[in-house]
């Protein structure tokens, strides 16, 4: 180590200044709050990481915007009415790859901080358990929204190139984007939660793919089978069981683009609506929960 | 200095117990700037306290505050002034320390730019220099325990908290931190709280020493205190235990009292006669000269922080 004199000088020559203290001024918690939540942003799609954390996430983007490019262009150059895909349903569509970014960028934010004992440090900052769980949850809450934006801003573009009715698919596009936001804010949660209990990245997302790509598809299957006999209420109420079907339930509700296979309504709308949001809190209060006993320790 | 002669740390009555484990027991101390030293065994209570400290723990009873705030409503304003280094290891791998430490003086609130020209300062003090741009994860445990060092301190604290600075350190690395820690209550003009279950090393960079047993304050006094002079004086002479033990023959004829300490002659108090200045002094070399023995260490004996583990041990038992 230099040496390095103890008293800084003050005959103007600087060769070492010694210490030196820090009397600018400190930021309140709402400002930390927002560059953590910046931050936790950026690591959701690897920027501010090492190059190779960049490559499955915007690999991901790329799969999710391309079939959307190519709508976009065979609209262009050829006459329609209407877009081949409403905006909700695209998501819907693209649901699997919505899912294993989740799962996969979930641990980044989730996991790392506990798995590395990191947290100790934050906590022992301004920042307390709840709010700093409550961040990391927004950060990937619209992580995962701007995933699904992207490709739905790209179709609206597309149809107002086209010239197609302008006031149908603001509409269209607006209520996309609201039920993206529900959709993402429930997804957040989910993988939040199970990444925050699985400390390994492989059981972190593995227990994801799980939660959101195999139940969502066991959901489907049975309301399949229970719509073809003709079990409409088991088809509808079984569709409370995963993220996927309550956002193409509200969606169909909304007539937002999306049609199920047997229509949500009447009692069943606020029942859905009602599951959504306590799925939601149930979830945030567990990460508020698991990150406060953490930081305990 | 920031602190003044204020009291930086105070606690009333502190207690933490878990179910049956009484990790503090009714624990009243002071603690004033410079660097304290928190000495006890693993377990003894020192790394609850610095976590009750930092609002972190809430304790069972009893209460404390910190720089002026109190532990129970003023954990955040504490938290922004204070800075803590964990025991364990706390730092992702694939992060330079750079980068780390930038990001944790803007979690402390500090703005982009400054946070920035803090961490640079922070490091270079630590000495970390080129290998804080490499991902942490490839770091010795000295280079990790500094970046954990710099976090620390990357906010410019007025207390900072070091629990185990020194674990895991080779001899060299060590006596490096120790003197890191000393500076940084001296020349940084930072309070420091610094946990070591190693009595030696506290008693050479800190000015007061609290000593924990079992979550029970054993002693909480300047570090002068523990090492005044005993009275014994120490001798040692060149050659092997048979030269030593013919000088404590000696000077055991002579009416001093005698035992083996290691290779050297611990001599109790001497006896009246001889604790005139200087006389017992005048003896030993008369009597290493006598006995052509190479006198080659004459010095006053000094307590050490171990011996208050068996005065006060004995007593409380």
């Amino acid at each position: 180590m230099p040496e390095i004199p103890t008293e800084s000088p003050r005959t103007g020559v600087i060769h070492d200044l010694g210490y030196r203290r820090y009397d600018g001024p400190r930021e309140g918690s709402a400002t930390i709050a927002r560059t953590l939540f910046t931050t936790g942003l950026r690591h959701a799609y690897g920027l501010g990481r090492s190059g190779k954390s960049k490559v499955m996430p915007f690999l991901l983007l790329a799969m999710s915007v391309l079939p959307a490019t190519i709508v976009v262009g065979v609209l262009v150059l050829t006459p329609a009415t209407s877009l081949p895909v409403s905006y909700a349903d695209y998501t819907n569509q693209t649901q699997l790859l919505v899912s294993l970014f989740a799962a996969s960028q979930a641990p980044v934010l989730f996991s790392r901080d506990l798995r590395h004992r990191s947290i100790v440090l934050y906590l022992a900052r301004p920042l307390g358990a709840t709010a700093f769980a409550l961040v990391r949850w927004l950060s990937m809450t619209v992580a995962l929204w701007a995933f699904t934006l992207v490709p739905t801003l790209l179709l609206f573009v597309g149809a107002l190139l086209a010239g197609l009715d302008t006031s149908d698919q603001v509409t269209g596009m607006l209520k996309a984007v609201v039920l993206q936001a529900g959709l993402a804010a429930l997804v957040a949660g989910i993988t939040g939660l199970i990444s925050s209990v699985s400390l390994r990245r492989g059981f972190a997302v593995v227990g994801s793919v799980m939660a959101l790509i195999v139940l969502t598809g066991v959901v489907t299957a049975v309301q399949a089978i229970s719509a073809s006999e003709d079990a409409d209420s088991a088809s509808v109420a079984v569709g409370l069981a995963s993220p996927w079907s309550l956002y193409s339930g509200l969606a169909d509700a909304w007539d937002a683009g999306i049609t199920t296979q047997v229509p949500v309504d009447g009692a069943w709308v606020p029942v859905y609506v009602l599951v959504a949001l306590l799925l939601g809190a149930g979830c945030l209060l567990g990460l508020v929960a698991r990150f406060q006993k953490v930081g305990s320790r | 200095m920031h602190t003044g002669g204020l009291p930086v740390i105070t606690t009333a009555g502190l207690t933490k117990h878990y179910g049956t484990v009484h990790a503090l027991t009714d624990l009243t101390v002071e603690v004033g700037a410079g660097v304290t030293g928190l000495v006890g065994a693993n377990g003894a209570g020192k790394s609850t306290l610095i976590k009750i400290l930092l609002g972190l723990l809430e304790p069972t009873g009893g209460h404390a505050s910190v720089l002026g705030h109190d532990i129970e409503h003023g954990g955040q304003e504490i938290r922004r002034v204070v800075g803590y280094m964990p025991e364990h290891d706390c730092l992702p791998p694939d992060v330079s320390a750079s980068d780390f430490v930038v990001h944790m003086a803007r979690m402390s609130g500090l703005g982009s730019s400054a946070a920035r020209e803090r961490a640079a300062d922070v490091l270079r003090h630590v000495g970390l220099d080129e290998e804080r741009y490499r991902p942490m994860g490839g770091y010795s445990t000295g280079m990790k325990q500094r970046a954990k060092l710099a976090q620390a301190l990357a906010h410019d604290p007025q207390l900072v908290f070091l629990d185990e600075p020194t674990n895991g350190l080779d001899p060299a690395a060590r006596t490096d931190m120790l003197r890191l820690v000393q500076r940084i209550g001296s020349d940084f003009g930072i309070a420091v709280l610094v946990t070591s279950h190693l009595l030696g090393e506290l008693e050479q960079v800190s000015d007061h020493v609290i000593v924990l047993d079992g979550g029970h304050l054993l002693r909480s006094s300047a570090t002068g205190d523990f090492l005044q002079r005993t009275g014994s004086l120490l001798v040692e002479v060149i050659g092997t235990e048979t030269e030593r033990d013919r000088l404590g023959e000696a000077l055991a004829q002579r009416g001093l009292t005698c035992r083996p300490r290691g290779p050297m002659v611990s001599i109790d108090p001497p006896p009246p006669e001889l604790a005139l200045e200087g006389a017992a002094h005048d003896l030993i070399r008369d009597v290493a000269a006598e006995l052509g023995l190479g006198l080659m260490r004459l010095q006053p004996d000094r307590g050490h922080l171990e011996d208050v583990f068996l005065e006060e041990g004995a007593t409380r038992a």
